[in-house]
């Protein structure tokens, strides 16, 4: 009997972390990380204590924790969530309750990109680097969200710069590039900066 | 009553506890705990100290194995570990290393 | 500066129109409900309740109101008295702040949203015993 959807029952509390490429279905109580390749639904009973990541995001229950939705992001009547939303698409029925920052629309494919920069970043022990290109990335998006062409410009240039900070993070040679602060909000500086910041990494 | 089901595509590090039955057939790193049945499929991976009330395991386990009932290997398994159980059988086609405890 | 004025007489409400070929820019404060056809730049305040048609748009840094319903665009904070509606197709740039807030599913929006409700206890949230426990006050 394989199984491809993941079901945590009404009784089952989880500390931990969850990730994976199915489908993932909570009735019980979660309290770490979700991130899947698959559909992700909240049931109406179920608690999730920390963020999650999908490609559908449903919720009917509690949520403590930031939703990012690959494809889109549904709060359905009963939910009831405190973090931050993002998806392409972000519906909120009549009955969901929300407090946090709400974002719609893709700005051009740069959520994917980060996601993909960040798991190639990843294997190269590059943790912090992949947590400061994504602040980054949602700083950048943050002030300037109808001007959908500035943002992708912005995020995919760190992306680059920040990768290449984290392969010589890895081998060793400088530290400085994943433990850099986020860079500023102005997309001009920092462009500037990411090449300055290669210089003298050489 | 309901179950937890770990498909294959999961993989979860922590702890797990709960009160139903649960199905294994992902990746479980850390502890799982249930008071009714665990079964460990063919293919997954557990790298848990497993405790239940009946467990059947089908699959790779490195870890304590804990039963209030008893305790079946399946041909396929793996386990690497203690097993404590009232009731123990290992199947042939069974691997397994590791202490066994029937005095309950 | 235009101002326009919704009066209330003996619990009546009129309800104020700003038609599609109209832009007015400056403060529109009143009593009535207000449909927005138009262009608006300026803040909004009236007691009833609020639409921005599809095609209108307003531009402010508050509008209050009772209920409001967006079709149109509105970049701004919105503090409702009653519940918010972004229809799909509307897009909105803000932090909104309703008894309850519902975005169709084809609305774009960027902003946060403030409602007022508490988690489960395993959440943190207030006890089982509290009603609705009010959030420790933020200004």
């Amino acid at each position: 009997m394989a199984a491809n959807v993941t079901v945590i029952g009404r009784t089952t509390r989880v500390h931990g972390r969850l990730t994976g490429a199915s489908d993932l279905e909570v009735q019980g109580f979660v309290e770490g990380e979700i991130v899947v390749g698959g559909d992700v639904t909240v049931d109406a009973q179920g608690i999730v204590g920390a963020s999650v990541r999908g490609r559908r995001v449903i919720v009917r229950g509690a949520v403590k924790g930031d939703l990012v939705g690959e494809e889109a992001v549904l709060l359905q009547d009963g939910a009831r969530v405190v973090g931050d939303v993002r998806a392409p698409r972000v519906a909120i029925a009549q009955g969901a309750l929300v407090r946090g920052y709400v974002q719609t629309g893709e700005g051009d494919g740069a959520p994917a990109r980060s996601a993909r920069a960040q798991s190639a970043a990843r294997p190269a022990a590059a943790r912090p680097a992949a947590a400061v290109h994504e602040r980054a990335a949602v700083a950048a998006r943050a002030p300037a969200p109808a001007a959908s062409p500035a943002p992708p410009k912005v995020a995919v240039k760190p992306a680059a710069a920040q990768e290449r900070g984290a392969a010589h993070a890895a081998s060793g040679t400088n530290n400085a590039g994943p433990r850099r602060p986020p860079p500023p909000v102005v997309p001009a500086l920092k462009k500037t900066k990411g090449q300055i910041a290669k210089k003298k990494e050489r | 009553m309901a179950s937890t089901v770990i498909g294959a595509g999961i993989t979860i590090e922590g702890e797990i506890t709960t009160d139903e039955d649960v199905v294994v057939a992902g990746t479980v790193r850390g502890k799982l705990s249930a008071k009714e049945g665990i079964t460990i499929e063919h293919g997954a991976t557990v790298d848990a100290d497993v405790a239940g009330a009946s467990l059947v395991i089908a699959g790779a386990l490195t870890g304590n194995v804990t039963a209030t009932e008893r305790v079946d290997l399946q041909s396929g398994a793996r386990v690497i570990g203690n097993v404590k159980a009232a009731r123990v059988t290992i199947a042939d086609g069974a691997q397994f290393k590791g202490n066994v405890d029937m005095d309950v | 500066m235009a101002q326009v004025r919704t009066t209330t007489r003996g619990g009546d409400t009129r309800e104020a129109r700003i038609g599609g070929g109209a832009r007015i820019r400056g403060r529109i404060h009143g009593e009535g409900d207000l449909v927005v056809e138009g262009q608006v730049d300026g803040e909004v305040a009236i007691r009833g309740d609020l639409t921005i048609a599809e095609g209108a748009s307003i531009t402010s840094e508050a509008v209050e109101a009772h209920a409001v319903t967006i079709a149109g665009t509105l970049e701004g904070d919105v503090a409702a008295t009653g519940p918010v509606r972004l229809a799909p197709g509307s897009r909105v740039r803000g932090n909104l702040r309703g008894t309850a807030v519902t975005i169709d599913d084809g609305a774009r929006f960027s902003g946060k949203l403030d409602c007022e409700f508490d988690l489960p206890p395993e959440l943190g949230g207030a006890p089982r015993g509290d009603a609705r426990g009010r959030p420790p006050a933020r200004r």
